[in-house]
């Protein structure tokens, strides 16, 4: 696991409020209801600043950020270098 | 404005150049078509529908993404003389019972000719859609490319006939559907374009919000299409996944005119960096509506002050009162006014005693605040009555009732639902408020209302105080009123999420905590107080705690909570 993808997943166990949850690259999260859309929007922009990238919007849906792994194969598909 | 019979021909008066609808993806996807244009797609879709043999009257279910192509359904089943309803999306994590149970009941009891879904609707979830002996199902394509356009006599001539049927906020189950005619949304829309000074050659809407719900459909569809405004629009889905992207698309569309829920003024700007704040330019926005009660300054502060920097004006923010059963607003507060909506402070104790707005200085001890929606628009009265239904005079809060020259008829085959929410004439909102000055203060639910020893608590006041605690999560806390046999009234009661599980170790401290802070603050007891972790409590399908639904469950897990 990636050093990006580890402080990924320590954000979303304090965004979501469970930091005692084992969850990994590959754990359902939207799908699960552990991340909701209210949420997506911030994890969005974490995402952005851990891969300094800018994801636009309407290129992504919700199943593309299901899992921690999704998360950054979509940022390295339609992520756009930051200016 | 021109007198139309109905809503078709309104469009069909618009300029054919003019720019309708601009669906806004990214700054790279952005799809505009014309007046002209839409409505030659609408009447495709109006001869898809006709194939099916939807005729004037027949209902028509649009289950389909936010878009062009399910506006111009929607308008195409208007101008066969059909009856078109929208249905929310099924989102990616829903659960195929739960969407069952969101719509079996809708869909039955609108009995629809037709339900039409888009090409991408979730196969798992078509088992799901409650279809009537017959009903069809269709996909919806963009009609075909034969230019077969029918010729379309206006079959929804008769302005007093059904336009379309919108629903009811609330938890998806229990949505009404509200039938409105035409000529009663055509009155709205004429009210509410006066109230708002709308300028057909300069305003400009920008909305994400859904077609499912009224502010989406009222003033981000019809008015603009009655009114020939131009219309930005993107999909809820990807505003809330990018909410900053609203101020991209104010900024590059010069938009004027915008509504949003009171979350919404908060949403934008916590999750807007401050360091990009700057780059936006909201300077051609002369109104953004708040349009969800009661109305929260608070909230409408963090937006001024967060945005002050992009030309945002002073008194840009204002606030209206508004439901699906008047077809939309009911008040508007006054947009020329350069410090926003009114606001007066209340004597909390005299408040909660006695139902009595009795003023006192900005800031005082014991104090709350109440922030106006506004004033009646024409032809609206209201009347502020007590349990007993006598009229309240100024300044005491009760139900508010309305009446107006474009209020619903009734619920779409509920004749028992109808009876009890009009009377006389009067619809009952079960809305609790007063009157002072001549505007309007909503205040909270009437059913929401906890009443200790013959005291009125409104559950808002407990919520806020609770949800300060640093344990608990901020907005995930509903008090309610439980009767207690012992006590021969209700106990208040507490259900808070906390902020993290750990904090479930040890309870103890954290409920004497909230509990002091409550009576401290307003000099009421708590029962109990309920902790429980993240996602605990039930959410409406606006994302709000769901009061009712939450009960249900607590009386699940705590039987002793049923005991009558």
């Amino acid at each position: 696991m990636t050093e990006e993808a580890k402080q990924m997943i320590e954000y979303i166990l304090r965004r979501i409020r469970k930091p005692t949850l084992a969850i990994d690259e590959n754990t359902p999260l939207v799908s699960s209801g552990l991340v909701d859309s209210m949420a997506l929007g911030e994890v969005m922009l974490t995402l952005e600043d851990l891969t300094n990238t800018r994801i636009p919007p309407g290129a992504v849906k919700p199943k593309d950020m299901d899992t921690v792994a999704k998360m950054f194969a979509t940022a390295q598909r339609v992520g756009r270098p930051r200016k | 404005m021109v007198r139309y019979r109905n809503l078709i021909e309104a469009l069909e008066a618009a300029p054919g150049d003019r720019p309708f609808v601009t669906a806004w993806v990214n700054e790279d996807g952005q799809e505009t078509v014309t007046f002209a244009e839409f409505r030659r797609r609408a009447r495709l879709q109006a001869g898809v529908l006709r194939r099916q043999s939807v005729n004037s009257g027949d209902r028509v279910i649009i289950i389909m993404p936010q878009g062009i192509l399910a506006m111009t359904v929607f308008v195409g089943a208007m101008m066969l003389g059909a009856v078109p309803a929208f249905i929310a999306y099924p989102n990616d994590k829903i659960e195929p019972a739960k969407y069952r149970f969101g719509v079996a009941g809708l869909t039955a009891n609108l009995n629809a000719k037709v339900v039409v879904i888009d090409e991408e609707f979730p196969d798992e979830m078509l088992g799901y859609v409650s279809l009537g002996e017959d009903t069809r199902l269709i996909r919806a394509g963009d009609g075909g490319s034969t230019g077969g356009e029918e010729e379309l006599r206006n079959a929804a001539d008769q302005g007093d006939g059904l336009a379309f049927i919108q629903h009811s906020a609330g938890t998806t189950g229990l949505q009404k559907g509200v039938a409105l005619t035409h000529a009663s949304v055509l009155r709205q829309l004429e009210h509410l374009a006066q109230a708002l000074k709308i300028d057909t050659a300069t305003d400009r809407i920008y909305s994400w919000l859904p077609l499912y719900h009224d502010m989406g459909l009222i003033a981000c569809f019809m008015l603009p299409m009655a009114y020939h405004v131009p219309l930005v629009m993107q999909s809820p889905l990807d505003w809330v996944m990018h909410p900053e992207t609203m101020l991209q698309v104010i900024s590059e569309h010069k938009c004027t005119l915008a509504w949003l829920p009171n979350f919404a003024f908060q949403f934008v700007p916590r999750r807007t960096r401050p360091n990009r704040r700057a780059q936006y330019d909201l300077s051609s926005v002369r109104v953004l509506i708040n349009c969800s009660e009661p109305v929260r300054m608070s909230s409408m502060q963090e937006f001024q002050n967060a945005f002050t920097g992009t030309g945002l004006k002073a008194g840009a923010l204002q606030t209206s009162y508004a439901m699906a059963e008047n077809v939309f607003a009911v008040t508007q507060s006054d947009i020329d006014q350069p410090t926003g909506p009114s606001r007066i402070w209340a004597d909390g104790k005299q408040f909660r005693n006695s139902h009595r707005v009795v003023r006192v200085e900005e800031g005082s001890a014991g104090s709350i605040s109440f922030t106006s929606s506004g004033r009646l628009l024409p032809n609206h009265e209201i009347r502020i009555v007590s349990d007993s239904g006598a009229p309240l005079g100024e300044s005491q809060a009760g139900e508010i009732l309305i009446k107006s020259d474009c209020l619903f008829g009734g619920y779409y085959n509920r004749t028992d639902l109808t009876a009890k929410a009009i009377v006389d004439g009067w619809y009952y909102t079960g809305d609790l408020g007063f009157c002072a000055g001549g505007e309007l203060y909503v205040v909270g639910r009437k059913k929401d209302i906890i009443i200790v020893g013959g005291e009125n608590i409104y559950p808002q006041d407990i919520e806020e105080i609770a949800a300060s605690h640093r344990a608990v999560h901020d907005g995930r806390v509903i008090a309610m009123g439980v009767y207690n046999p012992d006590l021969g009234t209700e106990e208040i009661i507490i259900v808070a999420e906390v902020e993290s599980e750990d904090v479930l170790a040890n309870t103890v401290e954290v409920e004497r905590e909230i509990r002091g802070q409550v009576t401290a603050g307003l000099g009421v007891t708590i029962g109990t107080v309920f902790l429980k972790p993240p996602k605990w409590i039930v959410k409406s399908t606006a994302g709000k705690p769901a009061r009712s639904a939450t009960l249900e469950k607590l009386q699940k897990e705590h039987p002793e909570l049923n005991a009558e």
